[in-house]
This record gives C-alpha cells, sequence and structure tokens, in this order.
C-alpha cells in the first residue's frame, strides 16, 4: 500500500521507448520446418539493403539509436561480397542435421588393426585435424566484420565454425581410440592452406576455402568409405561429408550470386580459382595430392596395407581424378565454366595428366 | 502380419517411406532436414521419391525422362538393390560395403547421377547421405519379395 503524499514526489513514469519500435503487427508463421528464419523474412525485416551503414551491431528492422557507438568497424557491408540466396535455408540445415561425434559414432566398432594402417589412419586423422582447425578459424574472422544486417549469411558461417570444430575433435578422437595416437604435424596448415587466411575479401576467402579447399576434403571424406576399416570409420566419413557438402554449397552459391550481382569482379574471381588449381595437385593441402606423407597413407589404407601400396595408389589417382572433376562441375555451377572453354583454367590439362 | 511387399514398387516405397517417416530416430545422429527429389532407377523402371522437411512426402512411379527434373537419380541394376536391401533386412541398417556411398565409390561412375550435371544439386547425394541411408535402412521393417525371385 502507498501514501499519496509519497507518489506526488515521484517522477512520472517515462516509457517512451513503447514508442521507438520496428514495424510491427507481425505475424510470422511456422512452416513444416518449424518457425525458421526464412519464415521470419516479413516486410521490412526481410529486406536486406544493398549497401549497409549499420556500424552499431543493430539488429535489421530495429530502430536507429543517435547515441549508438561503433562497436563494430565492419568491412563487409556490401551484399554481394558476401550474400547467397539460401543462407536461411542452409543455416536451418545446419542446425536441423547436427550431430554428435561422442555418441552418433558407434565406437565400440572400432577394433585393433595391423600396426602400418592404424599408422597410416592416424596420420591422415593428424592431417585432418590441422586442416580443420583452418576451417574454423578462417570463417570465424568474417563473422565478426560482417554487418549484422547480412546476419543471415553470419549464422551460416557460425554454424560452419560449430561443424569445424565437431570434424577437429571426431578426427583427434580417432587417432586416440585404438592403440595409435598424433602423428607428426603434417604442415598442412602453411602453402596454400595457411594462405586461405591471408585473403583480404570474403570472397577470395570463400572461392579458396569453400570452392578449392574443402571441395577437395569433401572428396577425401566420400572416399573415406572405401579407407575406412570399421563401422565408425564409416559414419564419421559419412557424416562429415555431409557437412562439408554444405559449406562448399556456401561457396558455391556464393559465388553464382557474385558472379550474377557484381559481374564487374569476374576477372578478379578467376584470378582467385587460377590461384587454386594451380596448387590443386601439388600442395600439401590436398590430401591426394603428391609425394606427401598423406597421401602415402592414404594409399596404405586404400590398398589395405604397406604390402598393397601399388593397389591404393590405383585408387587414390581415381580419388584425384574424381576431385578434379567434381570441382570443375562446381566451378561450372558457379557460373564460371567459361574458364574451362576459352583456355583460361588448366584444369584439362591437370585431368589428362591424371589419367595418363 | 502384414503381406509381404514386392521391390520395386510404390506400395514397398510407401510403406518404407511409413517407418521413415514415423521414426523419430532418423531425424538426429546426422539425419534431419532434407530437401530433395531424387530418382531411384531399378534396371528399367523409375521412381521420384521426394523429401521435404523431415520428412519423406511422396513416392511416384516416373520415366527416364523425368531424371532430368531430379537433383540425382540412384541408378543400380536390380541384383544390387537386392544385394543392399538383403544386407539390410540381416542387419537393422546396412553394413560394410553396402551403405549407399561405399556402393557410390566402388564404381568409376557410381550409382548417383544427374542429367543436368549441375554438380550443386548433385552435390545433394552427399549433403544428405544420411537421410537417404535412413531411408533405406527403414526398410528392415517391411517384409519385401523382389519381383525377380
Amino acid at each position: 500500500m502507498t501514501t499519496p503524499a509519497a507518489d506526488e514526489n515521484l517522477p512520472e513514469l517515462d516509457l517512451s521507448w513503447m514508442n521507438r519500435r520496428g514495424p510491427w503487427d507481425t505475424h510470422a508463421k511456422p512452416g513444416k520446418y518449424g518457425l525458421t528464419l526464412a519464415d521470419i523474412q516479413v516486410g521490412e525485416y526481410g529486406e536486406t539493403p544493398q549497401q549497409s551503414q549499420n556500424l552499431t551491431g543493430r539488429s535489421r528492422g530495429s530502430p536507429p539509436r543517435r547515441a549508438a557507438m561503433r562497436i563494430g568497424g565492419y568491412t563487409v557491408r556490401t551484399k554481394s561480397d558476401i550474400w547467397v540466396e539460401n543462407a536461411s535455408f542452409l543455416y536451418e540445415e545446419a542446425l536441423q542435421r547436427q550431430w554428435s561425434s561422442a555418441t552418433d559414432v558407434p565406437w565400440e566398432t572400432i577394433k585393433p588393426l595391423p600396426d602400418d594402417v592404424e599408422q597410416a589412419q592416424c596420420q591422415l586423422a593428424t592431417f585432418l585435424t590441422e586442416v580443420e582447425f583452418v576451417a574454423g578459424d578462417v570463417p570465424a574472422r568474417w563473422i565478426s566484420v560482417t554487418t549484422p544486417d547480412y546476419f543471415e549469411a553470419r549464422q551460416v558461417l557460425l554454424a560452419q565454425v560449430m561443424d569445424e570444430s565437431r570434424h577437429m575433435d571426431v578426427f583427434r578422437k580417432r587417432a586416440l581410440a585404438n592403440g595409435g595416437g598424433l602423428m607428426k604435424a603434417t604442415g598442412a596448415t602453411a602453402g596454400f592452406v595457411g594462405g586461405i587466411d591471408l585473403s583480404r575479401d570474403f570472397t577470395e576467402m570463400s572461392s579458396r576455402l569453400h570452392i578449392s579447399g574443402e571441395g577437395a576434403v569433401l572428396t577425401i571424406f566420400r572416399m573415406g568409405e572405401l579407407m575406412a576399416y570399421n563401422d565408425a570409420e564409416k559414419a564419421i566419413y559419412r557424416l562429415c561429408a555431409q557437412d562439408e557438402a554444405r559449406h562448399v554449397a556456401f561457396g558455391v552459391m556464393h559465388l553464382r550470386y557474385m558472379s550474377q550481382k557484381a559481374p564487374e569482379r569476374r576477372e578478379e574471381i578467376d584470378t582467385y580459382l587460377d590461384e587454386a588449381e594451380g596448387g590443386m595437385l601439388t600442395d600439401a593441402a590436398n590430401p591426394a595430392g603428391r609425394l606427401t606423407q598423406t597421401s602415402e597413407s592414404l594409399c596404405i589404407l586404400l590398398g589395405g596395407g604397406r604390402d598393397k601400396f601399388d593397389e591404393g595408389f590405383r585408387k587414390i589417382v581415381a580419388i584425384r581424378r574424381r576431385q578434379l572433376q567434381e570441382y570443375k562441375k562446381r566451378v561450372i555451377s558457379a557460373g564460371f565454366g567459361e574458364r574451362f572453354e576459352n583456355g583460361r583454367s588448366r584444369l584439362n590439362e591437370l585431368m589428362a595428366q591424371t589419367a595418363a | 502380419m502384414s503381406e509381404a511387399l514386392c521391390f520395386p514398387s510404390v506400395e514397398w516405397l510407401n510403406a518404407v517411406r511409413e517407418v521413415f517417416n514415423t521414426t523419430d530416430s532418423y531425424r538426429g545422429a546426422g539425419g534431419g532436414q532434407c530437401d530433395c527429389t531424387v530418382g531411384l532407377k531399378v534396371d528399367d523402371e523409375v521412381f521420384i521419391v521426394e523429401f521435404e522437411g523431415f520428412g519423406c512426402s511422396s513416392v511416384q512411379t516416373g520415366t527416364d525422362f523425368e531424371l532430368g527434373n531430379v537433383d540425382f537419380y540412384i541408378e543400380m541394376p536390380m541384383s544390387q538393390w537386392q544385394d543392399m536391401l538383403e544386407n539390410i533386412s540381416g542387419n537393422g541398417h546396412a553394413i560394410g560395403e553396402y551403405t549407399l556411398n561405399t556402393i557410390d565409390l566402388g564404381s568409376e561412375e557410381g550409382i548417383a547421377h544427374s542429367k543436368h550435371g549441375d554438380q550443386y544439386r548433385q552435390d545433394l547425394f552427399v549433403r544428405y547421405n544420411q537421410t537417404l541411408q535412413f531411408f533405406f535402412d527403414a526398410s528392415h521393417r517391411v517384409d519385401t519379395t523382389f519381383e525377380n525371385s
């Protein structure tokens, strides 16, 4: 109970914040996937600016505040620099298709392996742990410098970081699960993979990471079922391949968007692809590349032991061929197919060498 | 006891679809949201299977021409389909060399193809591989006979 005298001394309640709001009376409805980001693209909330002036972390659709500090310092503020048309969908898919390396891999199916096979498996696991560190670190840098107006793309990248984190842990677990351990670091984080982190532009990074780097690793993950010695390893590779395919999809869709909306940058993007193709077969970044400890471990795994190295080598040639074919088709899908027709790309030459 | 259904047929696929759509465990563990249209080619017979959201929304017969509209199609001779489904039936899920991905890798050209040549759409075979595996794994609860047996 209050006294009338006390109330008279109180300042009037200021509820002016109630009038400062974005578009009102929104009624987003859940669809067959639940209430997704796509379902809340309602009216102005769904409008993504071509250029963003948002430097303050303001949520898209929320009214600006004059006193706000420039907390973000965002450098990615042009839509075509980062956008993909199906970002919302990829994000929701990433959330829905998560898996646990602790409980969704039938670890009990791992049994002791011959020493050479276990060492090869551990070498490959060591390599993959290294490269997944990069695959997590690099997109993470770009999240914080992207305007919140493009939050859908940021969230896909956030989900990717989670995926890569799981890949790091699952290969580390595999290395430590069966009497082996980690092998000598391969140095895969130098050279081309390390160079991904030197990218000054998001599309430069994405073409290196998503299209060439992860595209190559995707083929390895797919082929992982051929070099798996138990259902646990098969599950690891299959589930990692799913995640990786989603990351590659982001890269393909981004390049496609960029090629349509910013055609003036096509020549520049071709330069990134030139560089990627140059290192595709030879660089340590590619586990199926030439003369690396990873390609030798792949030969042992694919062949079935050190004494069947040649048989494994024949299979690794098939992997290289498939990597190149799939890369080429993805680049075509992204809208840069003419490079294979006009003599700019050396990929056809590389494919011929691989077939020889 | 339910009547045995013949593979391949719409009736068989619908029975698998029912099991797949009503089994919660197929939505986790790397399964979940999936959007794609898949063709199945068994010798000369074609079926079109649609996945939407968290389930399989439809199955129907198709034509070779219609395979041009699907995201990708899985093509195997009847004997290979039968081997895969018998492995699943015997183990409750595919093991060893009988998972879809392993079968795909077992031949130079693979079993997952597209007529449109768009790698983005063909990659859906990999992106949704666990869901596709769960779908066929669901067939272990369907009493199955085979056309040629």
